[in-house]
């Protein structure tokens, strides 16, 4: 890859949330070893897994919590995205109610998560709407697919099971400063895309700040925290300051 | 005293103690502060369903046909007759102490009583006293020798007769269930009589393989085991537990008993022999229902174990759907939680729905309570418990993962709410649940702490979250592998790494014991509960929807923090209520109260336990108003009659009910709340989904709505849409007459006035507060009259009702009425019973507008001289003539601008109005003015009141106008004029007569008498007669004069609202 020695390396840690069943795990899974289940089980408590995203001028390593999504689950999150530098706020596109969730959930971090964490929207299951070839263009001609509610199963066919148009989700992320992106899981449209786009999206001192609880970290990832070419600056444990989001 | 000490121990064995909150717990138990009363210890050493009760308990000594013998305590209950040791015997691993702290007895039994066929009395040397237990199984004898005084023994023998007794019937349950059961089937080999046909259903392994290789698993050799222990020991409700039981589990249940054991050691093999038709009955009883609990599920199904076979069949998922179903709508608290279905269908490999349905709600209710409830508070109680006991015996390791800032949770919790089965591999994960029925939920902790105790070394070693999850997925991965594959001893080579967990988990961690874990969990519950709280606080309040926005967040804090305080206090207090009425009933709930569903007074009282109902109903509507608002705190708290406790009233409690230490008002220490017409209209508004009763956020909505006005103009609409029933732009008479009624009734205590308006002192400070308003309230009324429209043919308002306090209020105030008010009442109203009858018909809670009830062609076609005071005329004005007036007046317009927003004080912050404490003393001293006296002129009272301050002096005056008025009416009467209601006029008069005998009375007595009245009579039904009587001191008030023009008759239920008010 990049020539001239190791790239600078440094760990990010991401957290998923959304309502059940819209495909957090799906999305980790696709992400994490390019696979797809059908039938996967709900995520308990949650979920941890690494994966690392390499960008042209470094290397970020991903350390993603998958949580679970049912509403009682919720008071548990603080668990989750203590800490946590990024955010995937997954949504089913083919689930209205899915949305109101998910806005709920970014709500939630911009008020208690770390200040300055990266969020993304995402619209999974894109493979049910007739637009899955991902064509962004056909935006305009979108239908409000309002009366496909039951569209979950007719997955197949050519129905558009989509229930949440691009324009509407993407007009709520403009608003709220978030990244936004409509993928599949299951074929893995612009599944790598959403990690890649967060990972730019990781203001250098962010990543910096990280290791404050885990500079005593052995081994390689050490190296990458400590590097820190841009210079000494704002070394602030941005991570630090919001403690009290914990339920535990 | 006495009497709260006896509620409190009633209510405490009625209450689990692991699921309340600390701070009731210290009230329940006084000075115990292990939190457990020897009821609940009881139960759950026996593992005994929830309606039992230690009833007698003596010494003895228990003989069994194979030749042991154990001292031990023999205790009966209402069902069941229990046995355990006292001196354990020589159980390895299990730490020697009391039995309820430290691991199971040596010995024991759990015997319902249906089970025993025979007692017989021994003859024996004198000094003994020994029976002969004959049981179902009838190829054993035990025997019972008692250690006790005698007549102790036969008071003993005495009750076991008795419930012996009262147990019969049960015998068919008995039947079946022990017909269902696999070791019946196993032991008899399904040839006993009593004994199944065909192989019992022992769950999904016995179509797809129960996982693991039997034979490795020596399934075979457990069974012949099992085999000989049943058929010496007893089995399912029979079984005898000894030393060798325990160890059968230990090493591992066989895979087709698994099921039934996991039943008998939990205790939901009680549960099922008293409700055999509780599962079957409550899928009938929903099938085809929606809920969103059953969505959730639906979602799951796929989801659950997926990678055993019998979970990717039809047959499999039935099961486990309709095991979750059932289970969402018996308990519908708890619903269902992601992780059940885990379990479920682990349970579902080795048993049948209906056990693993009761087996689930065991698991909820005892074993594993709150993990699965809404606010998983259970589950995150646990996780801090894990976390001091991890800090408590390894600080070494503790202290690394505070320092390296891993969160020991986000591993365990998992393992905690899916009972390990999501995290070892199955075979594992089943032999922990075979230790844990057996031994209850200390064993997730011993076993998760010897996890970490083993992994130590690596452990430490481990710097972020990430390696630490993976080291010990790494670990349960090799689970089977030899834990020490170097050694040269062979046997220590064949020791797996699963079976060192399971010594270390249960020898060196043999210290946490039940008792560990339930003061553990006494201990940290208030925190995890509060931290829940501010959670579920943050989150809710964001999610107000756009109303609340009009409110500031520290109001919506305020509301929050009210509406549930009054939800769960209330809640509290009437089952506090309750439980005395039962008590001094003496009537025992015995067996009744055996359905699983029962339990649900214990999960209530707090936000972090859960939500039970969210919904406020119309009392608990009027307790949250009377704490924000002080016009909503009634004149003259009753104190005979509370509405809680229905009819039966002790005597004791008669007086002044605060001369027992608890408060039996159904309102508690809390003033209680008037009861008018305004509040019912602002609680049907507020209720947008005529749910009858309002959510948080319809509460918030409300409110945004009458605080969060930004203008003037607003705020009136606000008030004429509450009056505008049929929502078509116009009030009529009668609504405009419950306006100033409402007016008058919001000012009755005083209010903010204005700075420069009149030059009346504010606000309740010094004399005649409202004294401005009164004379713009009766110009308004004035007013409305003189502008309203008409209606127009064909739209016809229904004849007002239940004004008749108004009209005379009116009248009394308005000094400067119109001398032709006097005459104006000519037309026949011929119709009124009519109505009438189809009003007693009406649901008295409705007060729809049946406009169409009154025949067009009974209307007279001559109008009367003065249209707007002619009730056989109807009127109305719209918004713009109602704003009209309001702003032609400016008390009227300041008290629209400011005054009734103000009048509700939410967050205390504001410094202008009183605050929430301010307002509760204000009502009590108001209590000690009035006295009750003036039933009915609250409006005017209020007004009164703020004249003169003596209370007798108030009600003189009120009397002296009464008896004024009622000359005056008798002077004006008119032979003839109501023609057609001369019976009804007749039955008001007469009864007013009384009234009057009454009036003169102590005041306190009117009120009592006609609230004692009124129940007698039954209010809705009796029609005008009742509604009369009821509405009598007003009546009187209204009859009085001029009224007539505006007197219209009455409907029972306005004017009930108005006696309830008073009393
Ligand atoms: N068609 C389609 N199905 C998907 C996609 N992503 C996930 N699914 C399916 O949706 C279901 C839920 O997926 P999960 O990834 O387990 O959902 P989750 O958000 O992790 O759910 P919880 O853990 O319960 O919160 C599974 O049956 C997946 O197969 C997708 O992109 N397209
Ligand atoms: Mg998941």
């Amino acid at each position: 890859m990049a020539e001239g020695g190791p790239k600078p390396s440094s760990s990010v840690k991401l957290v998923l949330l959304g309502e059940a069943a819209v495909g957090k795990s799906s999305l980790v899974l696709r992400f994490v070893n390019d696979d797809f289940q059908e039938n996967r089980e709900p995520t308990i408590g949650a979920a941890f897994l690494t994966q690392k995203c390499n960008l042209p001028s470094r290397t970020i390593k991903f350390e993603i919590w998958d949580t679970a999504g049912q509403e009682r689950f919720a008071s548990l999150a603080p668990m989750y995205y203590r800490n946590a530098q990024s955010a995937l706020v997954v949504y089913d596109l083919t689930k209205a109610s899915s949305l109101a969730k998910a806005k709920h959930w970014v709500a939630e971090l911009q008020r208690q998560a770390s200040p300055g964490i990266v969020i993304a929207l995402v619209g999974n299951k894109l493979d049910l709407t007739n637009q899955s070839t991902g064509l962004e263009s056909s935006m305009g001609g979108l239908s409000l697919s309002a009366a496909a509610s039951d569209g979950d199963e007719e997955e197949e066919e050519e129905g558009d099971a989509r229930q949440i148009t691009t324009a509407e989700a993407k007009s709520y992320a403009d608003e709220e400063g978030l990244l936004f992106f409509e993928t599949s899981a299951k074929t893995g449209h612009n599944v790598q895309e959403v990690f890649t786009a967060i990972a730019n999206a990781i203001p250098e001192s962010t990543l910096k700040t990280r290791g404050g609880p885990g500079s005593g970290r052995t081994g390689g990832g050490a190296a990458g925290d400590t590097f820190g070419g841009s210079g000494g600056v704002n070394l602030s444990a941005v991570g630090e300051t919001n403690k009290d989001g914990c339920a535990c | 005293m006495l009497s709260l000490s006896s509620l409190i121990s009633k209510a405490s064995s009625l209450i689990d103690p692991n699921i309340l909150p600390p701070s009731l717990l210290n009230q329940v138990n006084g000075s115990t502060n292990d939190g457990q009363t020897p009821a609940v210890l009881f139960r759950s050493n026996f593992r005994l369903p929830d309606s039992e009760s230690p009833l007698a308990v003596i010494p003895c000594e228990l003989s069994l046909p194979t030749g042991e013998h154990y001292f031990g305590r023999l205790h009966l209950s209402e069902s069941f007759l229990c046995f355990s040791s006292s001196a354990p015997s020589s159980v390895s691993g299990t730490s020697s102490s009391s039995s309820s702290a430290a691991g199971p007895p040596s010995c024991g039994f759990t015997l319902p009583l249906v089970a025993i066929r025979r007692v017989e009395r021994l003859h024996s040397r004198s000094y003994l006293f020994a029976l002969a237990v004959t049981t179902w199984h009838n190829d054993q004898k035990l025997t019972l020798q008692f250690n006790s005084l005698r007549s102790t023994c036969e008071k003993f023998c005495e009750a076991l007769k008795k419930n012996l007794r009262s147990q019969m019937s049960e015998m068919k349950n008995l039947r079946m269930l022990v017909g269902s059961c696999y070791s019946e089937w196993l032991v008899t080999g399904g040839k006993s009589k009593d004994g199944a046909k065909e192989e019992p259903d022992a769950g999904l392994g016995m179509v797809w393989r129960y996982p693991g290789d039997a034979k490795k698993l020596r399934d075979r050799s457990k069974m012949r085991l099992w085999a000989e222990y049943l058929r010496e020991n007893g089995r399912n409700i029979t079984l005898i537990r000894q030393p060798t039981f325990h160890k059968l589990i230990r090493v591992g249940l066989p895979n087709r008993l698994r099921g039934e054991v996991w039943e008998l050691t939990s205790g939901s093999l009680y549960r099922r022999l008293f409700n055999p038709t509780l599962y079957t009955d409550t899928l009938t009883e929903f099938s085809g229902r929606h809920s969103l609990s059953i969505d959730e599920i639906e979602k799951d199904l796929n989801r659950s174990l997926p990678e055993y076979p019998g979970f990717q069949s039809e047959e499999g998922i039935g099961r486990l759907r309709r095991v979750l179903s059932a289970y969402s709508w018996k308990n519908p608290d708890v619903g269902y939680c992601q992780a059940m279905n885990i379990v479920v269908a682990a349970l579902l490999i080795y048993m049948s729905e209906t056990q693993a349905f009761f087996l689930l709600s065991t698991l909820c209710d005892r074993l594993v309570p709150g993990y699965y409830s809404q606010t998983m508070y259970g589950t995150l109680l646990d996780q801090r418990v894990f976390e001091s006991l991890v800090e408590k015996t390894m600080p070494i390791l503790w202290e690394h993962l505070v320092k390296s800032d891993v969160q020991l949770s986000v591993v365990s919790l998992p393992w905690f709410l899916s009972l390990f089965i999501n995290s070892m591999p199955l075979v594992f994960a089943f032999r922990v649940l075979d230790v844990f029925f057996l031994e209850g939920p200390k064993v997730l902790f011993q076993v998760g702490l010897a996890i970490l105790r083993i992994n130590g070394e690596e452990l430490l070693d481990v710097t972020d979250d990430g390696a630490f999850i993976s080291c010990l997925k790494n670990y349960f991965l090799r689970l089977d592998e030899s834990a020490h594959p170097r050694s040269d001893n062979e046997k220590l080579r064949a020791v797996t790494r699963f079976q060192e967990l399971m010594v270390v988990a249960f020898r060196e961690f043999s210290g946490i014991t039940e008792q560990t874990i339930t003061d553990q969990r006494t201990k940290h519950k208030d925190s995890v509960l509060s931290s829940i709280e501010s959670f579920a606080k943050r989150t809710t309040l964001r999610n107000l929807g756009p109303e609340s926005k009009r409110l500031s967040t520290n109001d919506l804090g305020y509301i929050y923090d009210r509406f549930y305080k009054v939800l769960y206090e209330r809640q509290e207090r009437l089952v506090a209520i309750e439980l005395e009425k039962e008590r001094l009933n003496e009537k025992k709930i015995m067996s009744s109260a055996r359905s699983i569903g029962e339990k649900s007074i214990n999960e209530k009282g707090r936000i972090g336990l859960g939500p039970s109902s969210q919904l406020m109903d119309y009392d608990y509507f009027r307790e949250f108003l009377a704490g924000v608002a002080k016009w909503a705190i009634a004149d003259s708290p009753s104190q005979l009659f509370s509405p809680g406790l229905g009819g039966s009233l002790d005597p004791q409690w008669g007086g002044n009910g605060r001369k027992k230490s608890i408060n039996l008002s159904p309102w508690g220490d809390n003033a209680e709340p008037a009861d008018h017409e305004f509040m019912q209209r602002l609680f049907r508004r507020w209720d947008t989904d005529y749910r009858s009763g309002l959510s948080l956020q319809d509460v918030v909505a409300g409110l945004a709505g009458i605080k969060g006005k930004k203008d003037i103009m607003e705020s009136i609409s606000y008030f004429f849409e509450l009056y505008d029933d049929d929502g078509d732009g116009r009030v009529d008479r009668e609504g405009i007459l419950r306006i100033s009624e409402a007016l008058l009734f919001i000012t009755r205590r005083g209010w903010e006035t204005p700075p420069n308006i009149g030059d009346q002192n504010r606000n309740g400070e010094g004399k005649g507060g409202t004294d401005p308003f009164l004379g713009s309230v009766s110009g308004f009324i004035r007013r409305c009259f003189e502008y309203a429209d008409p209606d127009q043919q064909g739209k016809q308002e229904e004849v007002s009702t239940g004004v008749e306090g108004m009209d005379e209020l009116v009248d009394l105030l308005d000094l400067a009425s119109d001398d032709e008010d006097g005459e104006s009442v000519k037309s026949p109203v011929k119709e009124k019973g009519a109505i009438k009858g189809k009003e007693k018909e009406k649901d008295e809670d409705t007060e729809e507008k049946n406009s169409l009830d009154i025949d067009p062609n009974t209307r007279p076609s001559a109008m009367s001289a003065n249209i707007a005071l002619d009730p056989a005329n109807p009127l109305h004005i719209t918004l713009p003539t109602f704003r009209m007036i309001v702003l032609a007046d400016e008390v009227l317009e300041y008290f629209f601008e400011t005054g009734f927003a103000d009048s509700i004080v939410l967050s205390t912050d504001g410094s202008k109005t009183p605050s929430g404490r301010n307002i509760s003393a204000g009502a009590s001293a108001f209590g000690n003015l009035g006295g009750g006296g003036i039933a009915g002129a609250k409006g005017l009272r209020g007004v009164l009141d703020n004249i003169v301050n003596d209370g007798m002096r108030v009600a003189q005056e009120v009397r002296r106008r009464m008896d004024e008025a009622q000359k005056e009416l008798e002077r004006n009467a008119v032979p003839g004029k109501y023609k057609e209601d001369e019976e009804e006029e007749g039955d008001a008069k007469s009864i007013m007569e009384g009234d009057r005998d009454l009036l003169k009375g102590a005041e306190a007595s009117v009120v009592d008498e006609a609230a004692k009245l009124a129940i007698k009579t039954g209010l809705p039904e009796d029609g005008e007669a009742s509604g009369t009587l009821l509405g009598s001191p007003t009546s009187s008030l209204a009859t009085t004069h001029v009224g007539e023009e505006l007197r219209t008759p009455t409907t029972p239920m306005p004017t009930r609202v108005e006696f309830e008010m008073d009393k």
